[in-house]
């Protein structure tokens, strides 16, 4: 019992960083209408800065942060305003395609950059150490990230319920002509979104890096398992992409320990089930 | 020689959220009465022919072809059935040339569409019956271009080539001179008098050129924020009171 | 002038093995595998209008059960033959649950699908030899059993063997794309509205579809573990997907020689940039990047113009 316990609260901190990789990607597609197939390429470029700044360059952790996420945030940036701004208007089809070509082109640039061996850096000093719950040891670590998790939620949530710019950003999801037609300036928008989303992703890999592997498979990794979390949860969802990625996460966890040897098929098997019963999600409508 | 019903609905409905497009409809269109729907901008005329033609489901009533219920059947087994139609946005087949577009329901009328070996052009009774209507809409000198590359007006042809080429016993035709000048515009409702001279097919049209309405029609069904407000012969309609409020002093 | 062309390639595809070592052989083999893939992905992108990005599970599945099959009767026959049914019957089985979406939903069903059997492929040691893989394949002989037996151990048999199979797989195909059936599919990719409102029952079509690419990627899949001796999860995974995707995008997604043509630059591409970088992901990233930007039609749409089928 207490180990079922323990695992599900390492599923718990699993789920967190799928949720920042998940919404990310439900925010840019339920605004954009675009599947973005290198978002888990951004997750790994935000855990390779990150590495750089804190790792290497020894810049303070928190600053490493936020520098890895405003680097990001520029790459999301030249993302859409160079390239994908010219092709909403052709076939989903060639959306997905040219997503997919920036996965090949990140992919390179990381082994080119940084070389293809990986890496775990130092754990900062305030967060070393254990906590012992349910008879075992949890890391510290671990409790910050639920923690950031949680933030970031509360925080979204704020911000596309409170704020005037979450209002503007959500009328535009639901009808772009109309909101076009009062006004919004939609293509400043959408770069404001695709970059809030980057810079999501890029938090989830740059928070991963002092537990976890950085290299350059890591966003191809998990971007399935976003995807799969988006579907459950709905495509444009926010609030189903954090129940989702902690399904998921927890699933996972619980999968390792039952059962390793079909956990990975488990979990495709409840997105085709989903996808087929209700594509729109769990909560969508 | 009585008139046959060809379609009729009872008490058809469909619900936009709290909206009724269409509400309490009971219409019926005799066969080989060159019927007209009319109506202000979200009558529900275009709904209504959604409704018949099988692309939208009812949220009520029936629709009765002939002595079928049809309310739930798929568009597809529809035309299979007898009943097409044309759509006011452009809806054809781009990428094909323009014979391909009109083979293609040929093909599918003589249930020879899944044939996976045989060539194109060895289907000879298919490949006639295509050029044979190429002739008719008009359209043989394009046969070879791709037909998303005609001319708007040329592409409103082949809408209503594809939409005879099913030889339907009923076809609606959804504004079919939609977005032409006067002069394409003619010639859209030229072509539409000469299919429904030449062929065994009833067609029930969605127009908003009241001149073509009353030249054209023998029936004239208004609708008006979803329901039928009045129908019968030309000259009933243009002399009703209620008609002539809803257009407002329009010349009718 | 086509014919003359097709004919040159064909007899100068057959004399081959004559003035060309084992690589060239071991190479275009490799590119006739992708051929077919891609041809059976197009059939269902450019065609029909679905991208599926899952098509390597049923390569797998051609793959897998061809190796099965030779290890306890070594028939390359029957072993080509099973992998091509099973491919097909597992195609139709999923293609019912697939063909119920579109678009996004349909691409990422296929996706989920497709990293199914690969995660079957990798764990289930007992059945697929788990990350191991199969090995010891032996590239049994071909046979009709009591009328003849062809060895075909050497690599120039085989090459042999693979080319038949895919002239013949080839040609089948081209049948089908210029028949009514192929006139069916691509209206259905143009308009799918328009095509049920002319009696097409659009849903059974694209089932049909779906069921010919996978019997097409299960025959590339069934002629590789001959090739290898062996076969590995790799080739369920979804990067192995994104092959026939990236081929048939290069040599033109709407014409039908395009994945042939598309499959064929892949691998000259691919062996030209390896020469020269380890970086050959960031150059094939590049070039779907400025296809999709500008060329769309692949190679075909720049010697055939665009709009329409040549």
């Amino acid at each position: 019992m207490e180990t079922l316990a323990f695992q599900g609260l390492v599923g718990l901190s699993l789920a967190m960083y799928l949720w920042l990789l998940a919404a990310g990607l439900t925010i840019v597609f339920g605004v954009l209408g675009i599947l973005n197939f290198a978002h888990g390429s951004l997750f790994m470029l935000g855990a390779y800065f990150a590495f750089t700044f804190y790792g290497l360059w020894g810049i303070n952790f928190w600053l490493a942060i936020l520098l890895s996420l405003l680097t990001v945030g520029i790459v999301g940036y030249l993302m859409e305003r160079l390239f994908l701004r010219h092709i909403y208007h052709l076939d989903h089809a060639f959306q997905l395609l040219l997503t997919f070509s920036f996965i090949l082109i990140f992919d390179d640039v990381a082994k080119m950059v940084w070389g293809g061996v990986a890496k775990i850096p130092a754990m900062p000093s305030f967060f070393e150490g254990t906590f012992s719950v349910f008879g075992r040891l949890f890391p510290i670590y671990n409790i910050f990230i639920i923690g950031s998790g949680l933030l970031v939620a509360l925080v979204l949530w704020l911000l596309f319920e409170k704020t005037w710019w979450g209002k503007i950003v959500r009328a535009s999801a639901s009808d772009r002509e109309m909101a076009s037609a009062i006004g919004v300036n939609i293509p400043t928008l959408f770069t404001g979104v695709f970059v809030l989303g980057a810079m999501l992703a890029a938090l989830g890999g740059a928070l991963g890096t002092p537990v976890r592997v950085v290299a350059p498979g890591i966003g191809a990794a998990m971007i399935i398992q976003a995807f799969i979390i988006t579907v459950i949860g709905g495509l444009g969802n926010l609030k189903g992409a954090f129940v989702g990625a902690v399904i998921v996460g927890v699933l996972s966890a619980y999968g390792i320990l039952l059962f390793p040897v079909f956990e990975l098929f488990l979990i495709f098997v409840i997105m085709a089930i989903v996808l087929m019963v209700k594509p729109q999600g769990l909560f969508g409508g | 020689m009585k008139m046959k019903e060809i379609i009729r609905t009872e008490g058809l409905a469909k619900y936009f959220g709290e909206m009724a497009a269409v509400h309490e409809v009971n219409l019926t269109l005799q066969e080989g009465l060159f019927s007209s729907i009319i109506g202000p901008n979200g009558a529900g005329k275009t709904t209504l022919i959604n409704l018949l033609s099988g692309y939208l489901l009812p949220d009520a009533g029936r629709i009765f072809f002939r002595e079928a219920d049809v309310t739930r059947t798929p568009p597809h087994k529809r035309v299979k059935m007898g009943i097409s139609r044309s759509f006011q946005i452009m809806n054809i087949f781009p990428r094909l040339t323009v014979f391909q577009n009109i083979l293609l329901p040929v093909l599918s009328r003589l249930n020879k569409n899944s044939r996976p070996f045989s060539a194109l052009k060895n289907n000879k009774e298919a490949v006639e019956e295509t050029e044979k209507i190429l002739n008719e809409v008009w359209l043989w000198e394009e046969k070879d271009s791709p037909a998303g590359k005609l001319s708007h007006g040329g592409q409103r042809f082949l809408e209503l080539g594809i939409a005879v080429a099913a030889n339907p016993q009923l076809c609606f035709l959804d504004e079919p001179s939609s977005g032409m000048n006067p002069i394409e515009r003619v010639n859209v409702l030229e072509l539409v008098k000469k299919l429904s001279g030449e062929r065994k097919t009833t067609f029930a049209i969605v127009e908003h050129d009241m001149d073509v309405v009353f030249s054209i029609s023998d029936w004239i069904v208004v609708m008006n924020r979803g329901e039928i407000l009045a129908e019968g012969k030309p000259e009933d309609i243009r002399n009703n009171r209620e008609v002539r409020d809803i257009y407002l002093g329009e010349e009718i | 002038m086509k014919t003359l062309t097709i004919l040159l390639l064909v007899v100068l595809l057959s004399l081959l093995p004559l003035f060309a070592g084992k690589y060239i052989l071991y190479m275009t083999i490799h590119i006739l595998l992708l051929s077919l893939f891609s041809l059976g992905f197009n059939l269902l992108f450019g065609f029909t209008g679905l991208l599926s990005f899952g098509q390597a599970g049923f390569y797998a599945v051609g793959a897998y059960a061809c190796a099965k099959i030779l290890l306890s009767v070594p028939s390359l026959l029957l072993g080509i033959l099973g992998g091509v049914v099973m491919a097909g019957v597992i195609s139709f089985l999923l293609g019912l649950l697939s063909i119920r979406h579109t678009r996004i939903y349909f691409s990422m069903l296929t996706l989920c699908f497709g990293m199914m059997i690969f995660s079957l492929a990798w764990k289930w040691r007992d059945m697929t030899g788990g990350d191991d893989g199969l090995v010891g394949i032996p590239r049994a002989p071909l046979e009709i059993p009591g009328l003849w037996k062809i060895n075909i151990a050497t690599m120039e048999s085989y090459y042999y063997v693979v080319l038949v199979s895919s002239l013949l797989a080839i040609y089948i195909f081209y049948r089908l794309v210029n028949s009514p059936l192929g006139l069916t599919l691509q209206g259905i990719r143009d308009s799918e509205t328009r095509a049920a409102c002319v009696g097409i029952s659009v849903r059974n079509y694209r089932l049909i579809s779906f069921t010919i690419a996978g019997l097409y990627a299960g025959l590339a899949g069934a002629l590789l573990p001959p090739l290898e001796n062996t076969v590995a999860p790799t080739v369920a995974h979804w990067s192995h997907s994104a092959e026939p995707v990236l081929a048939t995008l290069l040599g033109g997604i709407y014409s039908f020689a395009g994945p042939i043509v598309g499959s064929f630059l892949f691998y000259i591409i691919k062996d030209i940039i390896v020469r020269f970088t380890e970086y050959w992901l960031i150059c094939l990233g590049v070039i779907v990047l400025v296809l999709v930007l500008g060329f769309r039609g692949g190679v075909a749409s720049i010697f055939y113009g665009k709009g329409g089928r040549e």
